[in-house]
């Protein structure tokens, strides 16, 4: 039997790329992958960009993320990897990184354009705004992950799930990446005041929290499984 | 999961950033264009406190708030060590983070704030074992390093940094609980940090950002490569002749700081930089990393 070698990156520009790495290894070897050889690895360059399988993009400063990306020739890459449908989950800075549309934005943030969201940096405020909620996301997940604890720090939400075409609105900014991504969007998750925080776009994942920050790595084990391994299985 | 770890969590979302200290809403926003994480908010940089021979304040809350206004990233401001009714008001202001910091005038020459009694979380400077464990003893959810801000002298971070890895091998490389009773003895500091610290593999609950006398991309690889999670930079930046450059360069080195290529290029041509003041120059009562206990 030849032996599966999947690699999953994180984008590591600058943010909480580290506890991700240390999650995913925490997810794969708290279950049987036999046939399957893991790798994860910080990504900062696009040769390190063309060995992933999957991407994650974590938390941080959206602005810092993305001016880095453009300053260090990584936008154009990140932007092919969206268009060659490779499975990404964004959380939180990454959630902004990922979408198609932002307020509260900085002239000169670009976004990848990979979920046709629009999304609201800062949404709840500021630090003292920030906040931790136990939720049940076994709705959704395959491995029924009920009791989560997840951590809201000067989150975004995902402000409108967008059309395709023709919506241009004022104090936005909106991706340049022409991509798109043919699958429809699924809300998720939406907090009991109804604000959206975790949607699913084909193989695009976004959320506004952060399981990176949980000592639980069932969120993890869900988006290799659901994500990852279904893409590389279907190629 | 408790109340720290939304604290100790903006942290986390710092790190491998640099964060920058502002004294003017333009500057503020130059900084988050050249990619800061963050920015400290204050009256007068340190190597200009440091000029001045005067007591330095929290600054006005009026510049601190135009700061918040003008930009999107967190904003820091600076209490005095022990002053907990600047960090009050600081957080009835609702900054993102508070420096309890040495560079300003201490007010407590013995106690230090009681930090988990706030909501707004907290970094600290320490330049050894004993001041990092006390200051998350206290409630700290962020550490720095003191170095000797406003002279763009590195050294004094650089020492800090080996020291505190010193005497994390030492405490990791103990037997007994006898020893390391003794241990947390000498170094006044709760036995159960310093299990905890052991059991950590001698890593910190919260993380722990280089400060004091960074001035060049390579100064915040520097600090980066010996371990840091990331790096402020105070006076370097806009005591420098092209600000804008050099902020930018510092940033890209702190993601690149494993290539020697890219430091290369991020150090070029960055013009004239900030004076120095080298720390060996200092009298004792000069230097502020002493400040704090």
């Amino acid at each position: 039997m030849t032996r599966q070698e999947t690699t999953i990156g994180v984008l590591a520009l600058q943010g909480a790329f580290i506890e991700h790495i240390q999650h995913l290894e925490l997810a794969v070897n708290s279950s049987a992958y036999d046939s399957i050889d893991f790798d994860f690895i910080e990504v900062r360059t696009e040769t390190e960009l063309s060995r992933c399988d999957g991407l994650i993009i974590p938390g941080g400063e959206s602005t810092s993320i993305s001016l880095i990306a453009q300053r260090t020739n990584l936008l154009e890459p990140l932007m092919r990897f969206v268009k060659d449908e490779k499975p990404i989950w964004g959380t939180c800075a990454g959630l902004i990184f990922l979408s198609k549309q932002i307020i509260n934005g900085k002239p000169g943030q670009a976004i990848l354009g990979g979920m046709d969201i629009q999304v609201e940096r800062n949404a709840f405020g500021r630090q003292l705004d920030s906040f931790k909620v136990d939720l049940d996301f076994s709705g959704f997940t395959s491995n029924k992950v009920d009791a989560f604890p997840t951590i809201f720090i000067r989150a975004p939400v995902i402000s409108k799930i967008l059309a395709h075409k023709g919506q241009q609105e004022r104090d936005v900014i909106n991706s340049r990446n022409d991509y798109i991504n043919n699958s429809k969007v699924e809300v998720l998750y939406k907090l009991e005041n109804g604000l959206i925080v975790a949607v699913r776009q084909g193989n695009k994942l976004g959320t506004s929290f952060h399981p990176e920050l949980s000592h639980d790595c069932r969120f993890h084990k869900w988006f290799i499984d659901e994500f990852v391994l279904k893409s590389q299985s279907t190629v | 999961m408790s109340q720290f770890e939304i604290k100790a969590g903006l942290a986390q979302m710092l790190k491998g950033g640099v964060i920058m200290d502002v004294v003017t809403p333009e500057q503020a926003i130059i900084a988050e264009k050249a990619g800061a994480c963050a920015v400290m908010a204050l009256e007068r940089i340190p190597a200009d406190m440091r000029a001045s021979n005067q007591v330095c304040r929290m600054s006005d809350p009026q510049m601190i708030k135009g700061i918040m206004e003008a930009v999107s990233i967190p904003v820091m401001a600076k209490c005095r060590i022990g002053h907990f009714v600047e960090a009050q008001i600081l957080e009835a202001l609702e900054v993102d983070y508070i420096d309890e910091s040495e560079v300003l005038t201490p007010a407590d020459k013995i106690l230090h704030i009681k930090k988990d009694e706030f909501k707004v979380p907290f970094v600290c400077g320490a330049r050894n074992l004993g001041e990092a464990l006390r200051r998350v003893g206290e409630g700290a959810a962020m550490l720095r390093t003191k170095g000797e801000a406003g002279t763009g002298d590195i050294s004094e971070a650089v020492s800090h940094i080996a020291l505190i890895k010193k005497q994390i091998d030492k405490a990791l490389a103990m037997e007994s609980d006898e020893e390391v009773e003794a241990y947390a003895k000498e170094l006044n500091v709760s036995l159960d940090l310093l299990k905890q610290l052991i059991a950590n593999k001698g890593k910190f609950p919260v993380v722990n950002f280089a400060a004091g006398g960074v001035a060049t991309p390579s100064d915040a690889a520097l600090c980066m490569q010996l371990g840091c999670d990331g790096v402020f930079v105070g006076s370097g930046i806009f005591k420098s002749k092209n600000p804008e450059k050099l902020a930018k360069a510092i940033v890209n080195a702190v993601t690149n700081y494993k290539d020697p290529k890219k430091i290369l290029e991020y150090s070029t041509d960055l013009g004239e930089l900030m004076f120095g003041v080298s720390v060996d120059s200092l009298k004792e009562r000069e230097k502020v990393s002493t400040r704090g206990w």
